[in-house]
């Protein structure tokens, strides 16, 4: 297991960062968690533009679908047809329980789907478990 | 007998049907059909000639018409021809046709016009109060189609619209009352030991009532899905699906010490979803509304009538009171209170709508404290 995980959050609700940043407080491996609130804005951060100059690239993205300006789909879209980019692992995490967008995701390449739990525990044992997965799993090659 | 029809304009304004409706008069006598014309002037309908079949066939290809008043003996190309040429054309096939003849008041051309398709066959000298009042009551029929074709219309965008609207609604709210209940729930951990028993209270109200609110979204959303996403026939064993339900169920089940049984469940071709969706409600309802005095016993049952396979689902429970029995399969009608028998009064309209929707119907007896039975079909897939 790695020591510390770089999280992209994707998430345009204020709400949904400080309970995601709650919960990961406790998360092991340990995570260093940078926010966009939309995809135009998580380009910006993919390509270490902006406020988020001199950034690391993240080792998962976190991401929302309905948010405004570019929505997940579209910046998931982005992400798995770029050769630079396309190896992050994208866990979307979203309150749609859509079957439409459950396909669509998984068509577009996402690594996984998780729903937002509506119980607050949940929530954040939730995203524990997805921290620890892919924690777990091997680094991206350079 | 027009007075008596209402303005189409106030049912549907600006519609393409507030153009009056038109009459098609064919006769090779310009005289004749000058008389005709002045005499259905008053009718209030527009009013299009031709003095030749030919010219008649071309204006049917241009203009759809109420009614068609046909002379039946016209040079080249006579009456029954051209009513058999028009219609061979699918616009034309419900229009009425009236024959207007000199020749002949035998009996087979009388018949030969109605087998063409002519709904009458009128002789010269044409009466006009007669001619008049035909051509009024074809006239009112058209308009009161016409009529019917709008309202079906403007029925069918305005249920689109609530559909959309139910489902956005519902789809957009789920977020905010996520929120509202994970902040709840936060505040009380965080200041859980600073918090007065009355604060602790309220905000456990926030938080039932946020699961409430949650549980009725899902309940509109699923709604309003059914119909909205495609609907994919599978070869279904009911029986296996019955397995998982009774599985999901199972601790209600064993709280309640139920007897869940089933017979005769088919493997047909229909929608998985459907058939999962049928049992749980169904299931879920019959174990649900029992008075506690014995244990629940649920049967499901299927039997295969001609084309259809007919379900029951049976129960011992309360029953349902006869005059309330109309408003079962309402969206959002409860016959309890939500302390008694907690529900969204969704369920059931969902199940009928899905039914429906896949060629099948609903229904359901009972006898109040002693159990319902509800009934669905499906067709056999075959």
């Amino acid at each position: 297991m790695r020591p510390q995980l770089d999280i992209l959050l994707v998430e345009d609700n204020e709400g949904d960062v400080e309970m995601t940043r709650r919960a990961l407080t406790t998360a092991v491996p340990a995570v260093r968690m940078t926010v966009a609130n939309n995809g135009n804005q998580a380009l910006e951060c993919l390509h270490k533009e902006g406020k988020y100059e001199g950034g690391k690239t993240p080792d998962l993205i976190l991401l929302d679908i309905n948010m405004p300006r570019m929505d997940g789909k579209a910046f998931l879209n982005v992400v798995k047809e770029s050769t630079e980019f396309k190896s992050i692992p994208v866990v979307m995490f979203t309150s749609s329980e859509s079957p439409a967008d459950i396909r669509e995701c998984f068509e577009r390449h996402a690594n996984g789907y998780v729903v937002k739990p509506f119980d607050g525990t949940e929530y954040a044992k939730t995203l524990r478990q997805v921290v620890s997965f892919w924690g777990s799993t091997s680094e991206l090659p350079s | 007998m027009s007075a008596a029809t209402p303005n189409r304009s106030e049912y549907a304004p600006g519609m393409a049907g507030a153009t009056p409706p038109c009459i098609l008069i064919v006769d090779d006598r310009r005289e004749n059909l000058l008389a005709t014309q002045a005499l259905l002037r008053p009718l209030g309908a527009e009013i299009i000639t031709a003095d030749s079949g030919e010219k008649a066939l071309t204006l049917v290809l241009k203009s759809e018409f109420a009614i068609v008043l046909l002379d039946v003996q016209m040079p080249v190309m006579d009456g029954f021809e051209t009513a058999q040429l028009m219609k061979t054309r699918p616009s034309m096939a419900n229009v009425p046709i009236i024959f207007i003849t000199a020749i002949s008041k035998e009996d087979h051309f009388a018949t030969r016009a109605a087998q063409i398709g002519a709904v009458d066959y009128i002789f010269k000298p044409i009466n006009p109060d007669i001619l008049k009042s035909k051509v009024s009551v074809y006239l009112d029929l058209y308009r009161q189609r016409e009529q019917i074709l709008q309202l079906n219309a403007s029925l069918r965008q305005s249920n689109e619209e609530l559909e959309r609207f139910a489902y956005v609604c519902s789809h957009d709210m789920q977020e905010p009352v996520r929120m509202m209940n994970a902040y709840a729930s936060v505040l009380t951990e965080f200041a859980g030991d600073e918090l007065s028993e009355d604060s602790k209270r309220y905000l456990g109200y926030i938080h039932d009532n946020a699961v409430r609110m949650q549980k009725m979204i899902r309940d509109i959303l699923s709604f309003s899905r059914v119909g909205r996403e495609e609907v994919t026939l599978e070869v279904v064993n009911c029986r296996e699906i019955f397995d998982e339900v009774v599985h999901e169920l199972h601790d209600t089940i064993a709280r309640k010490q139920a007897v869940v049984t089933s017979d005769g469940l088919p493997i047909l071709k229909t929608s998985p979803t459907l058939m999962r969706v049928l049992l749980q409600n169904l299931v879920g309802n019959a174990l649900k509304f029992q008075d506690g005095s014995h244990p629940p016993e649920v049967s499901v049952t299927a039997k295969r009538e001609a084309h259809v396979w007919r379900f029951e689902v049976a129960d011992n429970g309360i029953g349902i009171d006869p005059a309330l029995s109309n408003r079962l399969f309402t969206i959002f009608q409860r016959l309890h209170r939500e302390d008694d028998y907690p529900g969204t009064g969704i369920g059931l309209s969902t199940c009928r709508k899905f039914v429906r929707l896949c060629g099948g119907d609903m229904s359901f007896t009972s006898r109040p404290g002693e159990g319902s039975v509800f009934t669905f079909t499906l067709p056999d897939g075959d």
